[in-house]
């Protein structure tokens, strides 16, 4: 049962982020500028690259198939509704995640073409850009909640939504969550310059995994952003999963709207922007919570 | 149920983890190598996560896929044949054939007028045979061991009959050095002797307790409380590493001012990519590397 409903919700899960992407992306564009990975590949003919690796090429959309669908087993959707509550929940997430950056790099490099091979170079150093001031993001979190658990953080914020308390780790969190998921302005590793990255040399099955795995992990992002800065399936009214899914997707498209108000970024200017600002902010928003947790806010702590 | 689960799983994990320590030392492509190498770590993570030690796991995740990416950048740079395209062709024994599976084999760009005819005449062989190949509907790449030695060794020999099986003219360009049987034979000796101590196993003490199911608290308090000088000078020590590469990374380190010149020139108008001039031994065409199956719409069109 248990089993059951757990791929029940990360089916689900996946395809309402999908089609709720589909519709995103024809809603925020906006001209002259890229507005995300681009959705050109042909998903009803198969492609033949010469010269690809022909063990990798295909590992890479599965092994970023598997880590989006590892990561939605700690998301809790409902009270009571989570695939398991991990111990070590919002860490697994993170390390989870990497699995995609993994499988963008094995596709770029295995399909050996100039193109592929820099979405590869790219991507990799994106998520040198990524990781530590995400981690920042995660840790203001983690301190006031005193827990790694995604329901122990949720139960944490049953008082007080942690935006209200640390708005700046909430903006680290969506600009680290865009750079996560390859959006608006950090789309290099499927910028149309290289012709979409590992998206252009990929087409029938693929393609389509591809599309999904891109959506599954902005859908992902969104949602545990909900759940460490929105207070995940807490609400009024409606039941838990509903909050749930009305949060996620609101972040999903407040993220997806605020990506595309700035200019694209290259690799170099998103890698300066993350170690020269984000995470100098994200140092200083740990001493901030730091404070607030002497001061006595937050959730009472035991 | 939950003894046989531990078995698969353990079965599994240590499969990966020793398939993966293989495939890295017998693999022709570098960057195979080290993605072998990750998934070897993985398959560790696993028995980690097996012995109840899942930060322990999830931790080793996330250094060595982070880490090992980063890592096989740096040995995209520098190495001279990182998809192991020119080692691929050569005679190689039959694990090492099984782990290189699917390599492209390229001719070195040396080759002289006698080894490009070769060339040709191989590439027509080749493309007849994967014409072959797609009508019978097997992988084009699949051919017999004989096949293999000829194929690549093409370029660099002058002249050379090219039947299966030769042996290299002399050169000895094949992975296998002097010492390799010495290692695979301590690599033995190691084992048997691990596994010894297993069989014959000394009085371990074994406990009653259960492990702690919030692990990562329990190291959270013993890395800030007992251990914290230890934990924290390390820190300092990795941010003093970070400073100095960063230091020398400047381009104000150059010794005199018309080398500082030209660095910030190359920083600025970054030399473009120039083909290596290997040429590929599957039949393409040079505009495009990329040939899209479109059987379907053919046979629509007609």
């Amino acid at each position: 049962m248990g089993v059951i409903t757990t791929a029940a919700v990360v089916l689900i899960a996946l395809l309402a982020g999908a089609a709720l992407t589909a519709v995103l992306e024809r809603v925020f564009v906006r001209a002259g500028w890229e507005a995300g990975p681009a959705q050109t590949a042909d998903i009803r003919h198969d492609l033949e690259i010469a010269n690809s690796d022909r063990w990798l090429l295909p590992a890479g959309p599965l092994v970023a198939l598997a880590g989006v669908s590892l990561a939605t087993i700690v998301v809790p959707f409902g009270p009571g509704l989570v695939g398991r509550d991990l111990g070590i929940g919002v860490f697994y997430v993170i390390v989870v995640i990497d699995f995609v950056v993994l499988g963008i790099a094995l596709a770029g490099w295995a399909a050996n073409t100039t193109d592929s091979i820099e979405a590869c170079y790219r991507i990799i150093a994106q998520l040198a850009a990524y990781v530590v001031p995400l981690g920042f993001a995660y840790v203001g979190v983690i301190m006031m909640a005193g827990s790694l658990s995604t329901v122990a953080i949720v139960g944490a914020q049953h008082d007080l939504w942690f935006v209200i308390v640390q708005p700046l780790g909430f903006v680290l969190y969506i600009v680290t969550g865009l750079m996560q998921s390859c959006r608006a302005p950090f789309l290099e590793p499927f910028a149309a310059s290289i012709g979409g990255g590992v998206i252009g040399v990929s087409a029938g099955w693929s393609a389509l995994l591809w599309r999904f795995v891109l959506s599954g992990v902005l859908f992902l992002v969104a949602a545990i952003g909900a759940v460490l800065y929105l207070g995940g399936p807490n609400g009024p009214l409606l039941p838990g999963w509903a909050w749930m899914l009305i949060k996620s997707y609101g972040l999903m498209a407040l993220m997806l709207g605020l990506g595309r108000c700035v200019r694209p970024l290259s690799t170099a200017q998103m890698l300066a922007l993350s170690w020269k600002v984000f995470i100098p902010l994200g140092l200083l928003n740990v001493l901030l919570v730091g404070v607030l947790i002497l001061l006595g806010t937050g959730p009472s702590r035991p | 149920m939950t003894a046989s689960f531990e078995i698969i799983a353990f079965s599994i994990s240590a499969f990966v983890a020793v398939a993966g320590a293989l495939g890295m030392a017998t693999t022709m492509s570098m960057f195979r190598s080290g993605i072998f190498l990750m998934a070897s770590f993985i398959g560790v993570a696993g028995l980690f996560i097996l012995l109840a030690a899942d930060l322990m796991g999830v931790l080793q995740i996330m250094m060595y896929i982070g880490g090992f990416l980063v890592m096989i950048l740096f040995m995209i740079m520098v190495m001279h044949d990182p998809g192991g395209a020119m080692m691929a062709g050569m005679d190689m024994s039959l694990i090492e054939r099984w782990f290189s599976k699917g390599l492209v084999p390229r001719a070195p760009p040396d080759g002289n007028d006698d080894g490009q005819m070769h060339h040709r005449g191989h590439k027509q062989a080749n493309s007849a045979r994967k014409q072959h190949a797609q009508e019978n509907g097997r992988d084009p790449e699949k051919r017999g061991p004989g096949h293999h030695g000829g194929k690549g060794g093409s370029g660099m020999q002058a002249g050379g009959a090219s039947h299966g099986g030769m042996d290299m003219g002399g050169m000895d360009m094949s992975m296998v050095t002097p010492v390799r049987p010495i290692a695979a034979w301590l690599a033995g000796a190691v084992g048997l002797l691990l596994v010894g101590m297993l069989v014959l196993r000394p009085n371990w003490r074994f406990v009653e307790a259960l492990p702690d199911p919030d692990s990562a608290r329990r190291v959270g308090h013993l890395l800030m409380e007992k251990y914290m000088i230890a934990f924290e000078g390390a820190g300092f020590l990795i941010l003093i590493g970070i400073f100095g590469s960063v230091l020398l990374a400047r381009p104000s380190s150059y010794p005199d001012e018309s080398s500082r010149a030209a660095r910030v020139a190359v920083d600025a108008g970054p030399e473009p990519i120039r083909d290596e001039g290997l040429r590929p031994l599957a039949e393409q065409s040079p505009a495009s590397a990329l040939r899209s199956d479109r059987r379907h719409s053919d046979e629509h069109g007609a």
